[in-house]
């Protein structure tokens, strides 16, 4: 009698069982397989993976749920892969160097396009136009680069642009350029400058090297990531980074996410173009099926849209976009000079100098 | 059928034997993964030493610089309000980096005092909504009659001047350790900037220069105090006749309020236009998997904390806001004390990561005063054992070099050592001069002492009283200080005669104490008193509370 009852426990505990797979398996065929999206993210993207909107859409359509460890672009091709989908760096050159790194060419896209400017205050703004370094046309602030680059060369202090309550040389101040791509691409525009506006050869690097020295000898302790160096610029106020070289889009996203703070500062913060700057493109790299996945998903016509109106990111390099549904004054409708990256070799030699 | 079940039971009960294995390795992981850490500087998860806790709910756990003590009302009205529970643990800022650099840290969040210290340590890429909570400048509190009296009161000041009176013997000042305390770091670090030449950033070729290694020199002669947190100067501050130190704008505005509360003399605060460093007091989430739930308490304090009417609380602190700004109906705060809202704080550039390390090695081993040290140590018959063993390993820390090294603890060769081994007498007298194997020896030295007898720690005090004495002419080239190591209630009858010796010999020697055992709190409170020294908890930790007092030295 006793071996009957325990016979009956058994069986149902494999009812029980069998029911609950049963169940689960119903509840689950109507969504796309869950998984974690899981890669190294450059900083300045941050906000759109955290982006609870895009969040939700993109677990609900592509069954992912977005998740990053933030490194720097250049840093993040050496790190680990073992248990991540993707790579998300600002550059098709930090692309470049994965593939020298590990010679393979895994699946990718540009995703986002944003350019690099320089952000400022009013003040210092004022003291560049009347030096002729900084002007402005229908109410968008442009820098010549050629005539900034004269007066880092020149060891120009901020006392003798007429600002003696600045400390030290007039620098922009960028991030790590070895190990993240805002500070990689100023360095570079700033060398393409510097060979008389052409993209840095080979053969230039023995005229230009001993320059890009001269000017980089006076960086110090340097951020490795974008949002970080962005961060900084806004709260240590302007004597701590009176020029930074960092993403167009990150001042548009924090004018959309934090208003009110925006609101009480934007009077004395201004956006200017170089001239000519450099696209950042955000190459986004798949390393396995969930990460194939994800490229679709940040590819959609929706997320694009999201990325533009609440991150500032463009999509596309060419065309204009709709730039008044921004706080924010002096934002260009359109980029039109543009230098290329010198290759990522000539760049690399170049940074391995200069740091 | 029955046999088929009953294998269904035994396949259980292996699985339940199986699951109780891997809990027993997992919980002997984590044990060794907490005694692991304790070697690499933080306090471990088991016996993490909480200074301050605040409401109840879901724990989140900080590790925090010191100088955030002063914003522990604002923490306990959150925690009030949302039914969760905080707690902080304060830790120097460099404890913090090397604690982030070996990437396991055993805390939620971590808030330092400048985010210099989170990029240099997140080599792991752990941290995640890194944000700062407030803005202060690093500066010099200078009594106000000195300052008039060397002409230090003026909006032009620079480092050349501040040295120069250091130098004729004129002013001298308390600053935190550089390889302990951001505020001493950083300070350290634009002094040196300074020193290279103005507007200029610090290359690691300047370090070997002759000339500057000279006038760096000069000037940390002229600290006379040294402590392992700024929020502590502060208190040392408030207990003595000291003419300056150099902190944080917002603990001198602190300082001051307690100072004219005591209706005594306050202090100005002066920028030395070549040498400003700010601290700007990041916030940062420790990411890792399957901590949604925590990241989520994280955010919600952060939120709280940068919300407008908390920056208005936290700038009623003496703190500037997230974004640098004092609020119009607020510079009142600054203003009492004299100081220029308008003042537009112009950081040195810092040096690159590979030079600012060098250079804190350095001020470790050869830049900083040298220490003057006797180590009085409990040999007495309750040390026997565990006491014994527990104590030689903390001195380990200090003495072998390839230890202290590790800590940034390691001293110059100029230092000078004395160790006073002690039970109801004194049992053994020795010095080590130098940084190196002579410490070596000295711990091997210690190591053949045994315990056994009574406790008496005045009988030597007064002894080490009597080697401080006999180098009285030289101290001033020295950082001084006694170490007391004690687990029980020590005599008393020549409390008072030692009492009264020290008051006599007018020298400032901080008695750092260590209780451990059934120490007796309340005769190491009254030393530290005595001597506006600090006495530190050896019983959850004997090892980080060693560390911890070299630390202020």
């Amino acid at each position: 009698m006793k071996s009957k009852h325990i016979k009956w426990i058994g069986f149902a505990v494999l009812l029980i069982t069998v029911a609950a797979i049963i169940v689960v398996n119903i509840i689950m065929s109507g969504r796309p397989d869950q998984a974690m999206l899981k890669g190294y993210l450059g900083g300045e993207k941050i906000g759109i993976f955290e982006d609870e909107e895009i969040g939700n859409y993109i677990k609900k359509t592509y069954g992912l749920t977005l998740n990053y460890q933030k490194a720097g672009s250049y840093d993040m091709m050496s790190l680990d892969h073992s248990k991540v989908n993707y790579l998300f760096p600002a550059s098709q050159s930090a692309f470049e160097y994965y593939k020298t790194l590990h010679g393979k060419t895994p699946k990718n896209d540009i995703i986002y396009n944003t350019p690099l400017v320089i952000y400022s205050r009013t003040k210092i703004v004022e003291a560049l136009q009347k030096e002729g370094i900084v002007f402005e046309r229908n109410g968008v602030f442009y820098l010549y680069m050629d005539k900034l680059a004269d007066l880092m060369l020149e060891g120009k202090t901020w006392a003798d642009v007429g600002l003696p309550e600045l400390y030290g040389s007039v620098l922009v101040d960028t991030t790590d350029p070895a190990s993240s791509n805002s500070g990689n691409m100023f360095a570079a525009l700033l060398a393409n400058t510097i060979n008389g506006g052409n993209p840095v050869n080979q053969s230039d690097l023995a005229t230009v090297v001993p320059k890009m020295q001269t000017i980089y000898s006076k960086y110090g302790f340097m951020e490795t990531s974008s949002a970080d160096m962005f961060n900084q610029f806004l709260k240590k106020g302007p004597g701590a980074n009176p020029l930074v070289a960092a993403y167009e889009n990150q001042l548009l996203e924090f004018a959309v996410n934090e208003p009110k703070i925006w609101e009480a500062i934007k009077d004395d913060i201004v956006i200017i173009y170089p001239i000519p700057t450099m696209w950042s493109s955000h190459v986004y790299i798949a390393l396995d099926e969930v990460g194939e996945r994800g490229m679709r998903a940040l590819a959609d016509p929706k997320v694009q849209e999201l990325s533009w109106l609440k991150h500032g990111f463009r999509a596309g390099a060419k065309s204009a976009q709709e730039t008044g549904r921004f706080n924010v004054a002096g934002v260009a409708p359109e980029i039109s000079a543009v230098t290329q990256m010198p290759t990522e070799t000539v760049l690399n030699q170049l940074i391995a100098r200069i740091r | 059928m029955s046999a088929k079940v009953l294998k269904k039971g035994e396949m259980m009960r292996r699985s339940v034997s199986i699951f109780l294995a891997i809990l027993l390795i997992l919980g002997g992981l984590i044990l060794v993964g907490c005694d692991l850490f304790g070697d690499n500087g933080g306090d471990s998860g088991s016996h993490r030493k909480v200074n301050f806790t605040t409401g109840s709910g879901p724990l989140l756990s900080i590790v925090s610089g010191s100088e955030n003590k002063e914003l522990e009302p604002i923490l306990s009205k959150y925690t009030a309000k949302n039914k969760v529970k905080i707690e902080v643990t304060y830790l120097g800022s460099l404890d913090i980096m090397n604690m982030l650099r070996t990437g396991s840290v055993p805390y939620d969040a971590l808030w330092p005092a400048s985010s210099m210290w989170l990029t240099m340590g997140d080599k792991k890429r752990i941290l995640k909504h890194t944000s700062s909570i407030s803005n202060t400048p690093i500066v010099f509190g200078i009594t106000e009659s000195k300052a008039r009296e060397l002409n230090l009161n003026r909006d032009d000041v620079k480092l050349r001047d501040i040295i120069d009176v250091i130098e004729r013997g004129k002013l001298s000042f308390a600053m935190t350790s550089a390889t302990q305390s951001n505020s001493g770091a950083s300070s350290y670090l634009a002094f040196l900037t300074a020193l290279a030449g103005e507007g200029e950033v610090l290359q690691d070729a300047d370090l070997d220069d002759p000339q500057l290694v000279e006038e760096i020199k000069t000037l940390l002669a002229g600290v006379n105090r040294s402590s392992g947190s700024s929020n502590w100067l502060v208190d040392l501050f408030l207990e003595g006749n000291y003419d300056a130190m150099v902190n944080y704008e917002a603990l001198v505005i602190s300082a001051n309020e307690k100072l004219r509360a005591a209706g005594r003399e306050t202090l100005v605060a002066i920028y030395p236009k070549d040498a400003i460093s700010l601290a700007d007091s990041p916030l940062a989430f420790v990411s890792g998997s399957g901590r949604e739930d925590k990241e989520k308490l994280f955010l919600d304090l952060q939120n709280y904390l940068l919300e407008e009417s908390t920056q208005r609380e936290i700038v009623a602190t003496g703190r500037r806001d997230a974004y640098g700004r004092i609020y119009a109906d607020q510079k009142e705060v600054f203003t009492r004390w004299g100081i220029d809202t308008e003042r537009i704080l112009a950081p040195i550039t810092m040096p690159r990561a590979e030079t600012v390390e060098r250079a804190l090695n350095l001020y470790q081993t050869s830049f900083k005063k040298p220490g003057y040290t006797v180590y009085v140590l409990d040999y007495s018959g309750s040390m026997i054992g565990a006491g014994r063993t527990q104590m030689l390993n903390g001195l380990a820390e200090l003495l072998l070099e390839n230890r202290a090294r590790q800590h940034l603890l390691q001293g110059t060769p100029k230092d000078r050592s004395y160790f006073i081994s002690f039970n109801s007498g004194i049992i053994d007298t020795f010095a080590a001069m130098g940084n190196s194997s002579e410490l070596e020896n000295a711990y091997n030295r210690l190591r053949k002492i045994d315990a056994g007898g009574g406790t008496d720690m005045y009988i030597a005090l007064s002894a080490a009283l009597d080697i401080f004495e006999k180098d009285r002419n030289e101290l001033s080239k020295y950082q001084p200080a006694i170490v007391v190591l004690t687990d029980g209630v020590s005599a008393t009858s020549w409390k008072q005669e030692f009492f009264d010796a020290y008051e006599a010999t007018g020298l400032d020697i901080p008695i750092f104490s260590i209780t451990y055992g059934s120490a007796d709190a309340s005769q190491l409170e009254d030393l530290a008193q005595l001597s506006r020294a600090r006495v530190f908890d050896g019983r959850k930790d004997l090892t980080a509370a060693f560390k911890s007092v070299k630390g202020y030295n």
